[in-house]
């Protein structure tokens, strides 16, 4: 056991010899840092924090998760990680002050620490719990929460304040004069529009498109007017060093206030490693790349405890820009690494170039990004299954009117439910032979799932009943102590109860000491 | 002192509970906006209660702990974290706000002393802005002289008005200001207005008293020695800057220059020296064209 985690815990590299075409990995890692540039300056403001930790999460987070992991999924910042990280440690301290940075980075090390334990406990198998529909649900409401965002810097709306989204979208209609900022609105339509009209002649690199449209949108606007007049923010210089090694501030106090940051470390920590793992799990299944789940999450937890040591907050895999790797042909995590020391190389090139842009640009493609995220088709795709579109849509709700963390409660609870419901419902065939009904029982005869069985036996009260067990999947003590107890009850009554099984179920049955009063039939 | 414990840590901690129900965690994306009033609002509040306070002279209470004190604190709450973070800014603009900066100096290269000496424009000034007025807000706080400074005296990008970096000043600017009486102009604001020569200021004059006095450190052409910052330059103020108003700079200049020995120049040195330094080439004017502004920097 020791020996297969330490052997999960160092990198194996095993993708080396896979390595068939470097270039394309090369290559591939640098779209993902061109596309990972501007998500991570727009995560770093879901964060609250400022953009050069969302590009050093770029870099480091996805190094570390892709020197320690297996497969070609791009890690690095995360739209529902960041903005569960501000939703955590807003209400402690002012966004981006340096005490809110310090709870920042507590709470990545504690989302780490998390990961690492869901590894020690072997944990990767419970994401299989969370159905798709919730996942698309808790994306759908991420989505809406990210165009919500879009729209304060869009509008350059910073000084007021609402609590819910139709009070906002109020405040803004009734009062747009007053506070939209028209500058910053010409950039925030000129990049979405750059974003849409793009789409249509490159729907991998539109982003980059609606960018540079904002950018030079911005440029012309400041060509025009000076930035007294417009009052546009922009990115300006960042700060980056290579090596930003630095030891978290931890003492005390903060951990005395870190406790109330526990449930949000779990969510993040959980949402994070689904994320992640159903990403591996479509690599698993559509590539024959040499995937190790586990070896994944202890990756993860590692590179999001690390974070902090290196000036980034957490992060976790990356669905576009795992897509958009695989389809320039990337297969090993080499992609990954190469992406992050990209995103060094080209921040460093076009610091200067990045400094006037606009933040009305960059949350022109957040506003993108999150319209990305609500999908008509996949609300047309569970409207076939009714529980599946009930998760989908209570999960968005409750996301949009009480936030995030409740949304991902209110999805794993369904999830949970559904899945528990679905698997303690029987396929129960009742045939009439000469010696009595037969009654096949198809699922998983346990504790849940036994109550269905007591009405049939009632209906056929005072017969001798066969039940065919073969198809049965799974049996357990309830299941056993029921067929014992209406044994009795049918004996009192002068019927008699023939159970017919395989081997496994007879050597069971037996020990449970079901053999005395039933005929057990070995199949 | 009662509004320094008013935000002690232990108190902070004892609202934590309160704030991380469900109902604090609903919509925090509209907090994003919201937050930055909070903040401001409770920052312009604790900074009003704290000037009431001392304005109602509450006689016998402990002085606010001074920056020493605070540094020396292995823990703070928001906003005394913040005083720190703005007095860490000041004193270091180029590593600690370098996102706004386009040139070499810092707050302190202006405001002497972290902004604590008089005549050499203290930032003990909070009081003089008006309070926070919640529809064009932005026009008139401290806020928008910080991000001013940062514009045209750091030559930089003017930084949005919920900057953190802004915040931490406005918290800094509070600090300092405790103890100074609302509205009322704190002794030694600014630079001391001096008096009518009746010369016209003489900038070849100031060229031989810049060469004499200046030069040892500011350098022959103006481009600071070592950790002295530069007097002109395209890594010094710009057009736009309060410092390129020639009585101004004379001011500033009379009281505070050569460092060390201030008011030792006469009048009429300072007023030719201020000339010729406001000859001298610096970054343009961001009022002009930010298009100019932005091929400047690219080629720096
Ligand atoms: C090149 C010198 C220079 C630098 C550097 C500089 N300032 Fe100033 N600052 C001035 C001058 C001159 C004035 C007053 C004249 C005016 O109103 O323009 C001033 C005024 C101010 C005031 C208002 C003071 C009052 O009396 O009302 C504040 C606040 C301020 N600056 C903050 C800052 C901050 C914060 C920084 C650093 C980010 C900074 N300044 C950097 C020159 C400078
Ligand atoms: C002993 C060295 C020294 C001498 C001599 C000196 N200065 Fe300075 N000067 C400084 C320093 C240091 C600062 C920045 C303040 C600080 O860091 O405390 C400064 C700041 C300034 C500033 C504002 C910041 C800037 O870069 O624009 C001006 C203007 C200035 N000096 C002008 C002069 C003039 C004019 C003279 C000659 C009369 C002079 N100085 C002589 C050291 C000196």
């Amino acid at each position: 056991m020791i020996k297969q985690l330490l052997k999960e815990a160092t990198p194996s590299f095993a993708w080396k010899n896979k390595l068939h075409s470097w270039r394309a990995e090369i290559f591939a890692g640098f779209v993902g840092a061109i596309l990972v540039i501007p998500q991570g300056i727009t995560y770093a403001y879901l964060a609250g924090l400022q953009p050069e930790y969302g590009l050093y999460c770029a870099i480091f987070v996805t190094l570390f998760s892709s020197i320690l992991g297996t497969s070609s999924m791009m890690s690095g910042p995360n739209t529902a990680v960041a903005i569960l990280i501000g939703i955590a440690v807003l209400p402690l301290a002012g966004r981006g002050s340096p005490v809110y940075i310090d709870f920042v980075f507590l709470l990545c090390m504690m989302v780490g620490l998390i990961q690492l334990l869901f590894w020690l406990l072997r944990g990767a198998r419970i994401f299989q719990y969370l159905s798709p529909a919730a996942i698309s649900g808790i994306s759908a409401g991420a989505g809406f929460l990210i165009i919500m965002a879009s729209l304060d810097s869009i509008l350059d709306l910073s000084t007021f304040q609402t609590t819910f989204f139709y009070e906002k979208l109020y405040v803004i209609v009734s009062s747009a004069e007053e506070l939209i900022n028209p500058y910053s609105l010409v950039i925030g339509v000129a990049t979405i529009m750059g974003g849409y009209i793009g789409r249509r002649y490159s729907p991998r690199y539109y982003i980059i498109i609606a960018v540079t449209a904002g950018y030079l949108c911005g440029l012309l606007v400041a060509f025009i007017w000076p930035q007294p007049v417009t009052e546009l923010e922009y990115l300006g210089r960042m700060p980056l060093q290579w090596l930003p090694f630095k030891v978290p501030t931890v003492n005390m106090e903060y951990l005395m206030s870190s406790i109330k940051l526990i449930p949000y470390a779990i969510t993040i920590a959980f949402i994070g490693l689904a994320q992640s793992l159903i990403i591996v799990r479509e690599l698993k299944m559509e590539t024959d790349q040499n995937i190790n789940l586990n070896k994944e999450v202890y990756a993860q937890g590692v590179a999001n405890f690390l974070a902090p040591f290196f000036s980034s907050f957490a992060g976790s895999g990356s669905f576009n820009r795992t897509k958009a790797n695989q389809s320039l042909g990337a297969s090993t995590p080499f992609s990954g690494i190469a992406a992050a020391g990209f995103v060094l190389i080209l921040i460093t090139v076009l610091g200067p170039i990045l400094t006037y842009m606009p933040m009305a640009a960059m949350a022109g493609t957040l506003f993108l990004v999150g319209t990305d995220m609500i999908k008509w088709r996949d609300v047309k795709h569970y409207a076939q299954i009714r529980s599946e579109l009930f998760i989908y849509i209570a999960t968005f709700i409750s996301i949009i009117f009480f936030g995030l963390a409740t949304g991902i409660v209110v999805a794993v609870f369904l999830s949970v439910s559904v899945f528990l419901v679905r698997i303690s419902e029987l396929e129960l065939k009742v045939e009439h032979t000469d010696s009595g009904p037969l009654l096949k029982i198809k699922g998983a005869l346990f504790y849940a799932s036994v109550a269905h069985l007591t009405e049939k036996f009632q209906s056929h009260f005072g017969e001798d009943l066969t039940v065919d067990l073969q198809y049965t999947t799974h049996i357990d003590q309830s299941a056993v102590d029921f067929f014992i107890r209406e044994s009795k009850n049918m004996a009192a009554n002068g019927s008699k109860l023939t159970l017919l099984t395989n081997k496994q179920q007879q050597l069971f049955l037996s020990k449970l000491g079901a053999n005395s009063g039933i005929n057990l039939v070995s199949l | 002192m009662a509004a320094g414990s008013a935000i002690s840590p232990t108190q902070l901690l004892g609202h934590l509970p309160s704030f991380i129900t469900f109902a604090s965690s609903i919509q925090w994306l509209s907090a994003l906006a919201s937050d930055t009033q909070t903040m401001k609002s409770s920052h312009f509040l604790t900074f009003c209660s704290l000037l009431l306070l001392t304005v109602s002279g509450s006689h016998g209470q402990q002085n606010p702990p001074s920056i020493e004190q605070l540094l020396n604190e292995p823990f703070l709450d928001d906003y005394y974290s913040n005083v720190v973070y703005g007095y860490e800014i000041v004193t270091d603009t180029q590593k600690n706000a370098s996102r706004y900066v386009g040139n070499s100096l810092n707050c302190s290269s202006c405001h002497l002393q972290a902004g604590t000496q008089k005549e050499a424009l203290p930032l003990n000034v909070a009081g003089m802005y008006p309070k926070w007025r919640a529809k064009n807000g932005k026009r008139n706080g401290i806020g928008l002289r910080i991000r001013e400074c940062f514009l045209y005296s750091l030559d930089g990008i003017m930084p949005p008005e919920d900057a953190p970096e802004v915040l931490a000043i406005a918290a800094y600017v509070t600090h300092l200001s405790q103890g100074q009486v609302l509205g009322a102009e704190p002794e030694g604001r600014g630079v001391p207005t001096l008096p009518d020569t009746g010369y016209d200021p003489n900038p070849a004059n100031g060229r031989s008293v810049y060469l004499e006095q200046c030069s040892s450190c500011h350098g022959i052409q103006g481009e600071g020695i070592g950790e002295m910052p530069a007097v002109w330059g395209s890594d010094s103020y710009n057009k736009g800057a309060g410092m390129n108003r020639i009585r101004e700079a004379a001011g500033f200049i009379w009281a505070n220059m050569p460092l060390g020995n201030g008011k030792s120049l006469s009048h009429q040195q300072a007023l030719d020296v201020s000339a010729y330094l406001n000859l001298q080439y610096r970054p343009a004017d961001p009022r002009g064209s930010k298009f100019f502004k932005l091929l400047e920097d690219l080629f720096n």
